[in-house]
């Protein structure tokens, strides 16, 4: 292992242990505060595979979001008693079957035509589960209980907001590794070569269409799971989530933390969620003029991004 | 390497018009029209194994537009585009590559953002394993080895961690074919590989591309006279898209319609 090789995982396991112990110490409301992040981090993760490893700008992503909740949301009403794993496939499902059909449409096109696309694919599954009352439940979305931790045979516990929260740690930290490695692997390669270069990827063999529907489907499930756990999380299920302000949200983060880094949009996330916190004190409802002056600024003077800097390290 | 892939015989030069050598790439009345405008008419050639082909004419005669449809990037309005004894007309650029045709650009085209190293390899795992998604790129030994040889093969093989927007022009154009010659071709298509070079530079060059052209076909076009006089088995002169004359260097030269089409332009 080289030295900078080392670094990181040191780097990885300090994070880590911090976000072990971090709900120990933490006051509710902080607690509450970084589960959330991990959850959106791991959605703004998600993105990133698109949009910093493959050069695609998707703002359909809360699509996926939501259909992973509202598949977490079948599962726990439908199924007794509630199950954790259930609730995690169906949502895996639900995304990832939007997911196969976005893709299918959406990589055909390219830049703001595919974002455009994303968008437009999430407002149609905004409105139909917006409307499908008797299913979705409408506006007022789902609500449901929470599912126990439940082994077959090993264990069976109900969720404190502890566990709840290492539980998400673990899941989030595991698809951060996945999706680390994807990145690494040849077909993560293919991705960033499409990114650098479409038209020479091509001439150099690759069906580039494939590999961006196949991009598309890994980043809509890793979506979908953040879903998940947000709708173990708050034990709802709701149509705002689908809306492609979430989307836009999500690229935010993306590109305040750091793109083409997977920890920079997590750390984007924590970010954005700072400054909302902090300005919605002073400013309440108009706390987003200041956040966007800061974002604004951000691109401007840091167009990489928090994390930009270090990019190779983390890639490496 | 293919069974039917014959040695090349003696010297390369002079002794090109391989009528005896099967043909690798063959065009039937290629066509290709834009709108008005007819870019290629009715092109009918073949390239023998193992020859260096040079295609020359004045700006707009169709020599790029014939690289497009040979490397897929045109569809031809009518004819059709036999390589190897199989019909590729019409195929996209990455079924092409898969066949074994490799190109070059006229503008330098590369990963900027990325190793030498890393262009070489990414072009070298589209032959093996590149559908994997849980390894990682690096624990494919043959796909690097096989790149660094190719880098060797370039001359740049001090350079490979180098970030390829930072090589020299020269540099750039020679991992250009790198690029192409790590998809393990058998036709090489070289657009203007000395476009932009210095007198050094294009030496090198050609002396690279007479090396590479010892196991395998190469197409190349070029405007620079000396290269093509010096490179090529068989010259094929385009004017209007139509082809005006083929034959070895010295009858080219001969020729007085190629006189006429140079003088006229």
């Amino acid at each position: 292992m080289t030295r900078s090789a080392a670094g990181y995982w040191i780097g990885f396991a300090v994070v880590l242990a911090l976000l072990v112990v971090a709900p120990l110490v933490l006051p509710e409301f902080w607690r509450r505060f970084v589960t959330e992040i991990l959850i959106w981090g791991l959605l703004a993760m998600s993105l990133d595979l698109l949009i910093g490893y493959t050069g695609m700008v998707s703002f359909g992503h809360s699509a996926f979001f939501g259909l992973g909740m509202y598949g977490a949301a079948a599962a726990l009403l439908t199924v007794r008693p509630p199950n954790l794993w259930l609730a995690i496939l169906y949502g895996l499902v639900g995304a990832g079957a939007v997911a196969v059909f976005v893709a299918y449409f959406s990589t055909r096109l390219r830049d703001i035509y595919f974002a455009i696309t994303t968008l437009v694919f999430s407002q149609i599954f905004y409105v139909i589960i917006f409307t499908w009352t008797e299913v979705t439940g409408g506006e007022n979305g789902l609500g449901f209980s929470q599912p126990a931790f439940a082994i077959p045979g090993v264990v069976s516990a109900r969720f404190t907001p502890v566990t709840l929260h290492w539980f998400v740690l673990a899941v989030v930290t595991v698809s951060y590794l996945g999706l680390r490695r994807i990145t690494q692997s040849p077909f993560g390669m293919v991705l960033q070569s499409i990114r650098e270069n479409e038209p020479r990827t091509r001439a150099i063999g690759y069906h580039v269409e494939r590999y961006k529907i196949v991009a598309v489907m890994l980043s809509g499930l890793f979506a979908g799971l953040a879903g998940v756990l947000y709708a173990l999380q708050n034990k709802f299920a709701a149509p705002d989530f689908v809306f492609f302000l979430v989307s836009g949200e999500v690229v935010v983060f993306n590109v305040m933390g750091g793109m083409g880094t997977l920890v920079g949009p997590v750390a984007g996330a924590a970010f954005f969620f700072l400054l909302r916190e902090l300005f919605s004190r002073f400013f309440t409802e108009y706390y987003l003029i200041p956040v966007g002056i800061i974002f604004t600024l951000m691109v401007i003077f840091v167009p990489q991004g928090l994390l930009g800097f270090l990019r190779r390290r983390l890639n490496q | 390497m293919t069974p039917d892939r014959l040695p090349e015989p003696g010297s390369p030069h002079g002794n090109g018009r391989g009528a005896v050598r099967s043909p690798i790439l063959r065009t039937e009345g290629l066509t290709v029209r834009f709108g008005g405008l007819t870019a290629l008419d009715n092109v009918t050639l073949a390239v023998p194994h193992g020859e260096i082909r040079a295609m020359i004419g004045p700006n707009g005669a169709g020599k790029s537009t014939f690289f497009n449809c040979v490397t897929g990037v045109l569809r031809p309005t009518s004819g059709r585009i036999v390589f190897d004894g199989e019909d590729i007309t019409g195929l996209p650029p990455h079924r092409i590559s898969q066949k074994a045709i490799a190109r070059s650009y006229q503008i330098t085209n590369i990963l900027p953002g990325a190793t030498v190293l890393e262009n070489v390899r990414i072009a070298a795992q589209s032959r093996h394993h590149s559908w994997s998604l849980v390894r990682h790129h690096r624990a494919f030994v043959d796909v690097i080895d096989r790149a660094r040889a190719v880098l060797d093969a370039v001359g740049l093989g001090d350079k490979e961690e180098e970030l390829a927007a930072n090589l020299s022009h020269g540099e750039q154009r020679h991992l250009e074919i790198g690029i192409a010659l790590a998809t393990e071709p058998k036709l090489l298509c070289l657009d203007e590989p000395t476009a932009g070079m210095s007198v050094s530079e294009t030496r090198a060059t050609v002396e690279l591309i007479r090396q590479i052209a010892t196991d395998l076909t190469i197409l190349i076009v070029e405007h620079d006279m000396e290269v093509v006089m010096g490179l090529a088995h068989t010259i094929t002169v385009l004017h209007y898209g139509e082809v005006v004359a083929e034959g070895t260097p010295a009858e080219i030269q001969a020729n007085p319609r190629v006189q006429e089409v140079y003088l006229k332009t």
